[in-house]
């Protein structure tokens, strides 16, 4: 073989709108790698320039740092309101919220209810990983039946305080919704179809169809107490049976 | 041919071994006596003659720590 007609390129490296920050996350944390799948969707969608990212009050708070377009932290699960505003003030961003399982299902639930049912051109992107990871743990909304936490320490039981909420499912039957659909990025092919969805998700907002969802389902190992490879095998079989993936809504006019 | 190759930031990885689990190739392993400076085991490339430069590890690095780079035979 000639070496000198060998090039070398290189073809995958982060993306242009995320910063050089370190990623702040525990190791094995999957939020890193949603945070690629988001970048690199406004990367080849090129709307880096209009894009407004709005971070909650969860571990995604200082992703932030990590964005290099436009972003804002709303804490305590007001980013739909917030998103609303500046909406409303440049109806030409495109606004996306990224909120956990208990900033979106817990504090912040009426606040996104009411911008499901004002049929607002806001994204949402929720990261359920089952637990208040931020916080050491205590059960979320979407805390599996039987998992254990540190407020549950003999396993969730519907009896005492109920069932898990299925965000997905829920946004899809609201009538405002263009697209709701559930993903993961535990596998390479999962990544890839989460690329898509959030690719979707954006493209629906733009043509001004409607409210568009996408929740992922991530792990978080340090609180589940397992290690980073065990816990991709705990969201295929635990998570997965609890929370189906797929697309629940996906509508080209909301009327 | 070598097909690819991928170089680790040794100040991003914090060692949890998403890349070991997901290259089919195994190309990449946790070394036990490097750590990087914040005392975490770290990645390191093995078996360059098998990589592909697939770029899954890449994309499955959480801590954006991993770059591919591609080998092209252009004559």
């Amino acid at each position: 073989m000639n070496r000198e007609a060998v090039t070398k390129e290189k073809i995958c490296t982060a993306p242009k709108s995320k910063t050089g920050m370190p990623i702040m996350h525990c190791p094995g944390c999957h939020y890193g790698i949603i945070i690629r799948v988001i970048c690199e969707v406004i990367d080849e969608m090129g709307i880096e320039g209009d894009v407004v990212g709005l971070t909650s009050v969860s571990c995604s708070g200082p992703w932030a740092y990590s964005f290099y377009f436009d972003s804002a932290l709303c804490p305590h699960g007001r980013s739909p309101a917030m998103g609303t505003a500046i909406k409303r003030i440049h109806p030409d961003a495109i606004v996306f919220t990224v909120q956990g399982d208990g900033d979106l299902g817990a504090i912040g639930l009426g606040c996104f209810m009411n911008a499901l049912l004002r049929a607002e051109k806001l994204t949402t992107i929720l990261l359920n990983n089952g637990t208040y990871g931020m916080t050491g743990g205590q059960m979320s909304p979407t805390t599996l039946l039987g998992m254990r936490t540190t407020t549950t320490s003999e396993g969730r039981d519907y009896r005492v305080t109920g069932f898990p909420l299925h965000a997905a499912e829920l946004v899809a039957s609201m009538k405002g919704v263009a697209y709701s659909a559930r993903c993961t990025v535990h596998t390479p092919a999962n990544f890839q179809k989460a690329k898509r969805a959030v690719r979707t998700a954006f493209q629906k907002q733009i043509d001004g169809v409607g409210y568009s969802f996408v929740e992922f389902l991530s792990a978080c190992p340090p609180i589940w107490g397992v290690s980073p490879v065990e816990a991709l095998k705990f969201i295929s079989e635990k998570m997965m049976a609890e929370y189906p993936l797929g697309e629940f809504k996906n509508v080209d006019s909301i009327l | 041919m070598v097909k690819g190759e991928i170089s680790i930031n040794e100040a991003l990885c914090k060692g949890c071994g998403l890349c070991v689990y997901h290259c089919s190739r195994g190309c990449i392993t946790l070394s036990a006596e490097k750590l990087s400076p914040s005392g975490m085991p770290l990645a390191s490339f093995i078996n360059a003659e098998k990589c592909t430069a697939c770029c899954v590890c890449a994309w499955l690095c959480p801590d954006f720590a991993i770059e591919v780079y591609k080998y092209t035979d252009v004559s």
